[in-house]
């Protein structure tokens, strides 16, 4: 049972940054390899504005997520939009150069070492049926499905989710509904970035947080968004809570030092069983 | 109400469209009628702007949209029923006319959503199913609707008659006839001639990237020359190969 709730708990991680990837594929078809980074800008910033500077948290929390915002923003102007061929290719390979420079920048900025947030909420461990979890734990899961949930209602029921939902569908025809697809990319870009954020904030009393985090946590996102399926929401939250729990129940029938591998174990057999995904892309289509 | 002055768009070494010229006035109805690649399409594309590699200029209700952006044109009041319909497949119907209304304040969108029902009620009873599903004729119906909900003054309509059955073309045709008579200015493009001529008030014949013909539809109908190469008489046969 232990290892359901450890796996919950990264699981819900894997899941929201599936969800960031969900985001930015659906409105680009592009996959976005700078979103683990995001992530770990998400707990850079916490950490600088809550330990460092000492802001309360809940000012340091939204002063976090703004940046991220921004950076997301940002990030959309420069790397996507300055590009001269808008290849996916070429794109593609932008995010990951992207990657690499956020990670150098935040190496210089913060350091090399891990650094730990504090914790900003009473720790305590509850009993549970065979295990324990901790209120950190129970924070994170529960903040994972709150921003699926309200990532959900956003695209069902807002004027400018539906308008994302539109593009995703045909950005020509939603042109000619006087939607501005280059704007809603910018917001793709920005939620995704601000989504990431959140996981970060979240994970990094656990996990402490360090300039290279990056790289594993965008591609294990990244991982869970293929075992779900790209192009659908809540396949990308099954899928990294999926991937989760497998990742933590393999870790006690193999060496541990393994258990990063098994993300990438089931990449190759998603892929090679069923690329589209254990949930597909449910799509409507006439006969 | 649109003044089209000599557009030229290539695609490469391809020349789709050139100097062609063309003007609608308020309250007109127009068909311009081409066959496959003759740049129909192309000419209604560029006009919105959705492809911008166009020379020439555009100018609608008095002002340079040349080199406006999609979304501002559709803002000024045009609108366009794309090619092969491009509807949102992935939402519901009535979503996909609130898409229609994006750029309009919320009230404008419940009456016109209402006007909507009204014309078409069978976008009403199938409002919450999703719009992949509905049929070709239907379709087509949410296309003209999503259009219709930006609350244009000029329509630019693309090939309505494509891929339906006869019956359902001709309840296009009426619907369009009732929007024309409550005073919509409409410009058509279109394969079919016969019946793109009959509704219009007046036409062109767009051929290789040229006009070649302009007249009232009328005398189009009745001219050799469309006859011959649209209207499909005793020449079908060699034409169409």
């Amino acid at each position: 049972m232990q290892f359901l709730y450890s796996g919950l708990t990264s699981g819900s991680i894997y899941g929201l940054v599936a969800l960031g990837f969900n985001i930015i594929y659906n409105t680009t078809g592009l996959i976005n390899f700078a979103q683990g980074e995001f992530v770990m800008l998400g707990g850079m910033l916490i950490y600088t504005l809550f330990c460092m500077f000492e802001i309360p948290f809940y000012t340091a929390l939204p002063l976090t997520l703004a940046g991220c915002f921004i950076i997301g923003v940002l990030y959309e102007r420069v790397f996507i939009h300055l590009a001269r061929y808008k290849t996916e290719i070429n794109l593609v390979t932008l995010t990951i150069a992207a990657s690499i420079i956020m990670r150098d920048v935040a190496m210089h900025i913060w350091g090399r070492d891990s650094l730990r947030v504090d914790d900003y909420i009473p720790v305590v461990n509850v009993q549970m049926p065979g295990g324990v979890i901790s209120s950190q734990s129970i924070l994170i899961i529960a903040v994972s499905l709150l921003v699926a949930w309200g990532l959900n209602f956003f695209l069902k029921k807002s004027k400018y989710g539906k308008a994302m939902r539109a593009c995703f569908d045909d950005q020509t025809a939603a042109e000619t509904c006087g939607i501005s697809v280059r704007n809603v990319r910018i917001m793709s870009f920005a939620v995704s970035s601000a989504m990431a954020g959140i996981a970060g904030v979240i994970i990094s009393p656990i996990t402490f947080v360090t300039y290279d985090d990056g790289i594993m946590i965008g591609l294990k996102g990244f991982a869970a968004a293929i075992l779900g399926g790209l192009g659908n929401f809540w396949a990308a939250v099954a899928g990294g809570i999926l991937l989760g729990i497998f990742e933590s129940f393999s870790a006690s029938v193999i060496p541990s030092g393994y258990k990063d591998a098994m993300a990438f174990f089931v990449i190759l057999l998603i892929l090679f069983i069923k690329p589209d995904g254990l949930f597909g892309r449910k799509k409507a289509t006439r006969v | 109400m649109l003044e089209v002055k000599s557009l030229s768009v290539s695609y490469g070494a391809v020349q789709a469209l050139s100097n062609v010229s063309v003007h609608v006035a308020p309250g007109e109805f127009v068909s311009l009628i081409g066959s496959n690649g003759a740049g129909k399409t192309t000419l209604l594309n560029s006009i919105m702007n959705i492809i911008g590699n166009s020379k020439g200029s555009v100018t609608f209700d008095g002002k340079d949209v040349t080199k406006a952006r999609t979304p501002k044109i559709v803002t000024k009041g045009m609108a366009i029923v794309p090619e092969g319909r491009r509807i949102f497949s992935n939402m519901t119907v009535r979503e996909n006319l609130e898409m229609g209304g994006f750029t309009r304040p919320a009230g404008e969108v419940k009456t016109n959503l209402q006007k909507m029902f009204d014309l078409f009620p069978v976008l009403e009873e199938r409002q919450t199913q999703t719009a992949g599903m509905l049929s070709g004729g239907e379709q087509q119906m949410l296309a003209i609707g999503r259009a219709l909900m930006t609350s244009p003054k000029l329509l630019l309509m693309d090939e309505p008659s494509m891929g339906l059955a006869p019956l359902v073309i001709k309840e296009v045709y009426e619907k369009l006839k009732v929007l024309a008579a409550g005073g919509l200015t409409i410009l058509l493009v279109e394969q079919n001639a016969t019946m793109a001529l009959k509704y219009a008030q007046r036409g062109y014949v767009l051929e290789n990237g040229r006009i070649i013909l302009q007249g009232k539809a009328s005398e189009l109908l009745g001219d050799n020359e469309v006859k011959r190469a649209y209207l499909g008489k005793e020449y079908k046969e060699k034409w169409e190969r």
